[in-house]
């Protein structure tokens, strides 16, 4: 144990900073992909071509080195038999989950295989088999194979269970499952490498560098400053609009604990222990080595912090706008100011009601209790649109875009802004979207946490019936944690950004009115409502409260049943007949050609 | 010290103050055409606005008196750039007033075809554009690309896609294409699922409704008095439709509803223009059904219309008239006319003055956004600086024939 309580360890030290990289680097980097999936957006819409002109020329040998390098690393490993499992039913599990790579790869590679011969034709006798199948129908087939495979595992691991397996025959089923995996990686590789042709290619990935690559073209523009602006606030503005966008991050948990062994047993942390990762915990069980949480501070006053951090982001808009010298940024500056400060109140009071529920300002305990009964979305529905909309007036997005409004007042108070100063601004919007993203997650939508993963592994129940258990180990459930915030994260980003394509801005005097009229009263409702219903409940009997627990639980169960269906349903959106987005895009003179042949060709007129 | 409490005057603790100036243009977004506007703000509110026009002006009223008569048609095409088929059919309708002539059937018919596919056109751009200056971005898109399929039409029928000059004094410059009619009968049906899709987006949207609804009302009386005519005077409930009240070519053969509005507000004025493209589609299928499939383009009349280009190289007639009218023009008769159509906006006048020779004396036009524009003063003062946006865009405000 500590004795003396002051010691100070080099090594919490070292890990702060490593979270706070983490954070920093996610938020810068995501905001680019926010950038991203907002032009992408616009462009799916709008049906038009989205960002796709930022392009890295590299060397065919590189690439061919990257697609085939995967597939050998993999085999080797295999072949040289790192990474064997410990009991037969561990080979069973790391069986199973090579033949689902198997499978993932196979149909993986196959529908982009024969969407790109679909698009571009066949080189030979093998790609004609395969452009025989439209995408869709290898997708179909690979999550077919996905439950076979899976029932498969399943009943090998009951005849491991039972002893009917012999141990050795797991062990050769979970290595030649590998084997297979790095043989058919390698072959994928090989192929697709061959297909790459000889000179430099040009790597584009979906647009996704048109962010950097404008975040780069910032840096090199000139930097305007009026003759007459304050200097000094003019370059302080876009510094202050940028800095709380980023530190409201330091409280939100983006997974739950990290524990690693006390393994010297002398109470302080040392970089050897680093590397000794518990290896299982029990459900509820205190840490007893060195517990790491992963957020970057644990303040008590914890919401309480965002708050007062984000409510300082109108400095910086408001300074900006009387820095430039400009009436447009001017007029832009106030309605930045009196915007983010009204809402700021039906922010904080549309939470109110959830704070009573959760009895706790701290997130953690707020993300357990999501994950012990139900997520804030479905005992606070209202609370959460009256948040997700007051949240959007904070970041100033659309429908709420009246400091920038650019059709009305040019672009507000960033008018007088260019290059890289600008380019924080607009950096410090879509941080300020992926943070208020990252609020209403962890608020409203469970958090780090997914439906029925506990500390110690998945654990289906409904009621007092086990559906449904998967022990894991406590580095894997962490790992899947921190993957579930960041990706929820990014989806409720999406989410956001995608009312900007939809949405008229209101009128200045209407935002206003929205405001104090309609959301804060709603608000005030709703947290004297949910005020009577909490005591209520607490003064209720068990028999209520068991009623409560097992709503709490389906909910969980339709949640999961969700997250489940979604990917099956990205992929069907995406897999679509081909025909239907050819046709959007067509102009009449080809569509009258397409459809009847009125015309002979295209240019004879 | 002096007590807290004391009484003062209303007015004596607020801070003196003088109002705001703000230019808005003429580079400014939401002015396109590029109008300024000069308003004194108190706030947000709009307490005194002077609308400044004349930033496009070209002098083509000055251009148009040293060429021919025919080499007025690209000057027209200008004018309002968003529907130039409409001011071609409106020029060539006056001098041909002049002379006393009537175009072929089926160059009335064609004229008529190509001037409603250019209505449809004005109307789609105005409104989209509106809702684009509303932060609608995705509408504005849509209709742009419903737009495109008819400029395809326009670009097989003329060759250009804006600017056709596809006028002809006595007729058209070409016939109709052999696939014309199939053409504009396989669009059509695709604007109009577009016209309704973006028409959804935005119609059930409260925020558009709320921006458009009783904000920059006129009542018909004051647009009478400013001479509005077109889609703004309809929305106040005049039911003033030239097509209607004076039909010229062939509109009294069509059948056709004039829709007006209630209450002459922005959202009348939205959706005065939203039924008229659905009524141009009516008049244009009607158009095609009686549409002859041949015949005559243009009048029979060496004077007037250039021979085909096998006499010109073959005979010497042909070669003499074809010098005739290139080298002097078209000779119209001494005498002056005022000639009026219905165009995007309203009423497009032609007042033409001729001395005999091939040259116009005087080409004075009378354009719609003219009155229309003198009206922006009243609608906006007293409303806030957003009303402007979708005030003036639901005015249509063309600059090319504004500043004439």
């Amino acid at each position: 144990m500590n004795q003396t309580g002051t010691s100070f360890g080099w090594v919490e030290v070292v890990l702060a900073i490593v979270k706070i990289l983490i954070i920093i680097g996610f938020c810068l980097n995501f905001s680019a992909i926010a950038v991203w999936a907002d032009r992408r957006q616009s462009a799916m819409i709008q049906h038009r071509v989205g960002p796709n002109r930022a392009v890295v020329n590299l060397p065919s040998f590189i690439v061919q080195g990257i697609l085939v390098a995967p597939g050998i690393l993999l085999g080797a490993l295999a072949a040289l038999g790192l990474g064997q499992a410990h009991t037969p039913q561990a080979a069973i599990d790391r069986m199973g989950v090579s033949l689902q790579l198997i499978v993932l790869v196979g149909w993986f590679n196959l529908v982009v295989l024969s969407w790109r011969i679909h698009r571009k034709g066949a080189l030979n006798a093998f790609e004609q088999a395969v452009g025989s199948n439209l995408p869709r129908a290898y997708f179909y087939a690979g999550l077919a194979a996905h439950v076979v495979v899976g029932l498969l595992t399943m009943g090998l691991s009951r005849r491991v269970a039972d002893g009917q397996m012999s141990a050795d025959g797991a062990y050769l089923a979970a290595r030649i499952a590998s084997v297979v995996l790095g043989g058919l990686l390698g072959a994928s590789g090989v192929y697709a490498a061959l297909r790459i042709p000889k000179g430099t290619v040009g790597i584009r990935l979906a647009g996704t560098l048109h962010g950097i690559a404008d975040a780069l073209k910032m840096m090199f523009k000139e930097d305007f400053i009026p003759k007459n602006a304050d200097r000094l606030l003019h370059a302080l503005g876009p510094m202050i609009a940028m800095f709380p966008a980023l530190v409201v991050m330091a409280v939100t948990p983006f997974g739950d604990q990290l524990c690693f062994q006390d393994v010297n047993h002398n109470g302080a942390f040392e970089f050897s222990e680093l590397l000794r990762v518990k290896g299982a915990m029990a459900r509820d069980a205190v840490c007893e080595g060195h517990s790491v949480p992963l957020q970057i501070v644990d303040l008590n006053v914890g919401i309480l912090y965002i708050f007062a951090i984000s409510s300082t982001g109108v400095i910086g808009a408001a300074i900006a706008g009387w820095a430039s010298d400009n009436k447009f940024s001017l007029l832009g500056g106030l309605r930045a100011a009196s915007q983010m400060v009204s809402y700021e109140v039906a922010m904080g009071l549309s939470l109110m009601g959830l704070f009573l529920i959760y009895s706790s300002l701290r997130f953690n305990p707020m993300v357990q209790w999501q994950n012990d009964y139900a997520w804030g979305i479905f005992i606070q529905p209202l609370a959460f649109f009256m948040f997700l909309a007051a949240s959007m007036a904070e970041t100033k997005r659309v429908p709420f875009d009246q400091p920038e409004g650019e059709s009305e007042i040019v672009a507000g108070y960033f008018v007088e802004y260019s290059g890289f100063k600008f380019g924080m601004f607009m950096a410090g919007e879509y941080v300020e979207v992926l943070t208020s993203s990252a609020l209403i997650v962890t608020l409203f939508f469970g958090g780090y946490t997914l439906p029925f993963l506990f500390a110690d592994g998945i654990d289906v129940t409904i009621g007092s019936t086990q559906l449904f258990a998967y022990k894991m180990n406590h580095l894997a459930v962490t790992v899947i944690q921190i993957l579930t915030f960041f990706g929820k994260t990014l989806l409720m980003s999406w989410v956001v950004i995608f009312f900007r394509w939809t949405l008229p801005r209101f009128r200045y005097d209407q935002l206003m009115k929205f405001g104090w009229t309609k959301l804060l009263p709603l608000a005030i409702l709703n947290l004297a409502v949910t005020a009577v219903g909490v005591v209520a409940i607490d003064a209720a009997g068990p028999g209520l409260h068991a009623t409560l627990k097992l709503l709490g639980q389906l909910s969980h169960l339709l949640v999961a049943i969700g997250i489940l269906l979604m990917p099956i349903g990205i992929v069907w959106l995406f897999l679509r007949p081909v025909e239907s987005t050819r046709f959007l895009k067509s102009s009449s003179a080809r569509f009258a050609n397409a459809a009847g042949g009125v015309k002979p060709t295209p240019m004879q007129a | 010290m002096e007590p807290l409490d004391q009484d003062l005057e209303e007015g004596e603790l607020e801070l003196p103050a003088e109002p705001m100036m703000l230019n808005m243009g003429p580079s400014h977004p939401a002015m396109h055409g590029t109008v300024r506007i000069v308003v004194e703000l108190s706030g947000e509110t709009i307490t005194k606005a002077d609308v400044q026009i004349g930033y496009l002006h070209r002098g083509f009223e000055k251009m148009c008196e040293r060429g021919t008569w025919t080499q007025c048609y690209p000057y027209v095409d200008r004018l309002n750039y968003v529907s130039p088929m409409l001011n071609n059919v409106g020029f060539s309708l006056a001098v041909e007033k002049m002379l006393g002539i009537t175009v072929p059937e089926r160059a009335q018919y064609y004229r008529v075809a190509l001037g409603e596919l250019a209505r449809i056109c004005d109307h789609l751009t105005c409104n989209g554009a509106m809702a684009m200056e509303l932060g609608a971005f995705t509408p504005f898109l849509w209709y742009v690309r419903a737009r495109e399929m008819i400029w395809d039409i326009f670009e097989e029928e003329t060759g250009a896609r804006v600017t056709h000059s596809f006028g002809r004094v006595g007729g058209m410059a070409k016939p109709p294409t052999a696939y014309f009619k199939d053409l504009v009968r396989a669009t059509l049906p695709r604007v109009a699922s577009v016209v309704a899709e973006s028409e959804g987006l935005l119609l059930k949207n409260r925020i558009f409704l709320d921006r458009l609804e009783s904000v920059g009302k006129i009542s018909s009386a004051d647009a009478l008095e400013l001479s509005w005519t077109g889609p703004c005077l309809r929305s106040t409930g005049v039911p003033y439709d030239i097509r209607r009240a004076h039909p010229y070519l062939v509109y009294d053969r069509f059948e056709f509803d004039v829709p007006v509005g209630t209450t002459g507000d922005n959202y009348d004025r939205f959706m005065c223009r939203q039924e008229e493209i659905r009524q141009s589609m009516r008049i244009l299928e009607q158009c095609l059904e009686q549409m002859p499939d041949d015949g005559p383009i243009d009048v029979d009349d060496p004077r007037i219309v250039m021979p085909p280009k096998n006499e010109v190289y073959n005979t010497i007639e042909g070669t003499i008239q074809h010098f005739k009218i290139v080298m002097e023009g078209i000779k119209v008769p001494a005498g002056e006319v005022y000639s009026y159509t219905e165009g995007g906006n309203g009423e497009l006048g032609f007042y033409l003055v001729s001395d005999g020779s091939g040259t116009p004396y005087r080409v004075r036009i009378r354009p719609p956004c003219f009155a229309i524009t003198q009206g922006l003063e009243r609608l906006i003062v007293g409303a806030m600086i957003p009303d402007v946006v979708p005030t003036f865009g639901s005015m249509n405000m063309i600059g090319g024939e504004c500043d004439h």
